[in-house]
């Protein structure tokens, strides 16, 4: 990613590699090693979720889901959602202008809502033995659906053919939009009266309900979700860009196949 | 060949249709029309978007909570007459029966007891002390359910494996 060879399409100006659609060697050793670190600390998580940490003294075995479904949510919300409105504002922000906040926005998009799948599959498996119910209408979880389906209408919208940068501004203005319903997520417990229960550790006092081998599984989980999240995004991101270099490329091999028409007729 | 849309897109993209987006055309080539139309454009959506945030508001109101604790609930008995609502309390220790059709119990909260009989089977970690909250309707001084959720809290204690009795009887 350090050398930028002459673009052929001005569009794609902006981090195009020059090594060729591999990527560069110190790409792969990043993934690699995210790949690795991701791997061990998610297996981590779970060998001391299942086998190491104590039943709680309420839920019993049901509270093992808490090493995975809070860190879930975090990715897709905090990380994944916040990157993608954060991308889409420094596009939208005329000086920093770049189809690369575009692409990374749509990258954290999109692996955010399959974290957001997630989140909800796994909150209604806990649900069902602790609550009784797979599902409540209530703030957090209605938010959390809405959530789903905004960033679901996202990738559609990105999907609609249109020039690169229509397409991003577009997409911008879409992420941004959805992005105000994460603070309703993550406050829904607070302002109003939920099934769900209110946040262990990020709550307004911040002094975390949980303590011990619990604790510090919970941190590892949201860890080891974190760096998985790190390993999807530069995958996604690096399949979007290829993606672009291809579309650029037929469309110049088109413009060149006319004008070769025109030049023979 | 590529059509850059000069002007008109891309130089207010930043602030769609306000007087700062179209203040840069304003040198001369922005066509007065167009601007006129982008800004009444705004005008609508902003009241669009007022009047959709006052419906919600309006229409979820209320119902955005959950349940209503026990205090409320008694407090508003008149109001709610055999209206279905769902019901927030705690279950007290040594109210629990069971019956043919479900099970008896009372559940308190800020000071106030209502006798419960609900026609469900009881979640898995229905106990005493627990937080329920219950779907049903007052029927005279007792509280009508036909649906029992357990709304656990957000602290997570260890129990001591050899100690620790579950709601369904197992020895942890």
């Amino acid at each position: 990613m350090t050398t930028i060879a002459p673009p052929a399409d001005p569009r794609l100006a902006e981090g195009a590699p020059a090594t060729g659609p591999d990527g560069s060697a110190r790409l792969r050793a990043t993934l690699w090693t995210l790949g690795v670190l991701g791997a061990v600390s998610t297996g981590a998580t779970v060998w001391l979720g299942i086998w190491v940490t104590p039943p709680d003294k309420v839920q019993g075995n049901l509270v093992r889901l808490v090493y995975l479904h809070p860190g879930v949510a975090w990715v897709a919300l905090y990380l994944a959602f916040g990157l993608a409105a954060l991308a889409s504002l420094l596009y939208l922000w005329p000086r920093t202008r770049s189809l690369v906040w575009d692409r990374l926005a749509a990258a954290a998009v999109e692996v955010g809502v399959v974290f957001t799948a997630c989140t909800l599959i796994s909150g209604s498996i806990w649900g069902r033995p602790t609550w009784g119910v797979w599902w409540a209408w209530d703030a957090r979880l209605t938010s959390t659906a809405v959530l789903l389906v905004l960033f679901l209408g996202y990738l559609a919208l990105r999907r609609v053919p249109a020039e690169p940068h229509v397409r991003a501004r577009r997409s911008a203005f879409a992420a941004l939009f959805a992005a105000v319903d994460v603070p309703i997520v993550h406050f829904s417990v607070l302002w109003w009266r939920t099934l769900h229960q209110g946040a262990t550790v990020l709550n307004p006092t911040l002094s975390p309900e949980i303590h011990g081998s619990m604790a510090w599984t919970l941190l590892l989980g949201i860890v080891a979700l974190t760096v998985d999240f790190a390993w999807m995004l530069v995958v996604r991101y690096r399949i979007g860009l290829l993606e672009d270099r291809l579309g650029a490329e037929e469309l110049d091999r088109a413009i060149d196949a006319r004008r070769a028409e025109g030049g023979a007729a | 060949m590529s059509t850059p849309p000069a002007g008109t897109a891309v130089a207010g993209p930043a602030a769609t249709g306000t007087a700062a987006g179209a203040g840069p055309q304003a040198a001369g080539t922005g066509p007065v029309p167009a601007r006129r139309f982008r800004l009444r454009y705004a005008v609508v959506g902003c009241v669009l978007a007022g009047a959709l945030m006052f419906l919600l508001a309006e229409g979820l109101g209320s119902s955005l909570n959950y349940y209503i604790p026990v205090a409320q609930a008694v407090h508003q008995r008149a109001s709610l007459g055999s209206s279905h609502f769902r019901l927030e309390g705690v279950v007290e220790p040594g109210s629990v029966r069971d019956t043919s059709e479900g099970v008896d119990f009372t559940v308190t909260g800020g000071g106030v007891a209502v006798p419960v009989v609900a026609t469900d089977s009881p979640p898995q970690l229905f106990q005493a002390n627990i937080p329920v909250v219950l779907d049903g309707h007052f029927a005279g001084s007792t509280f009508a359910a036909d649906q029992i959720i357990v709304k656990h809290s957000s602290q997570y204690i260890a129990a001591h494996p050899n100690r620790v009795r579950a709601p369904n009887g197992s020895v942890r």
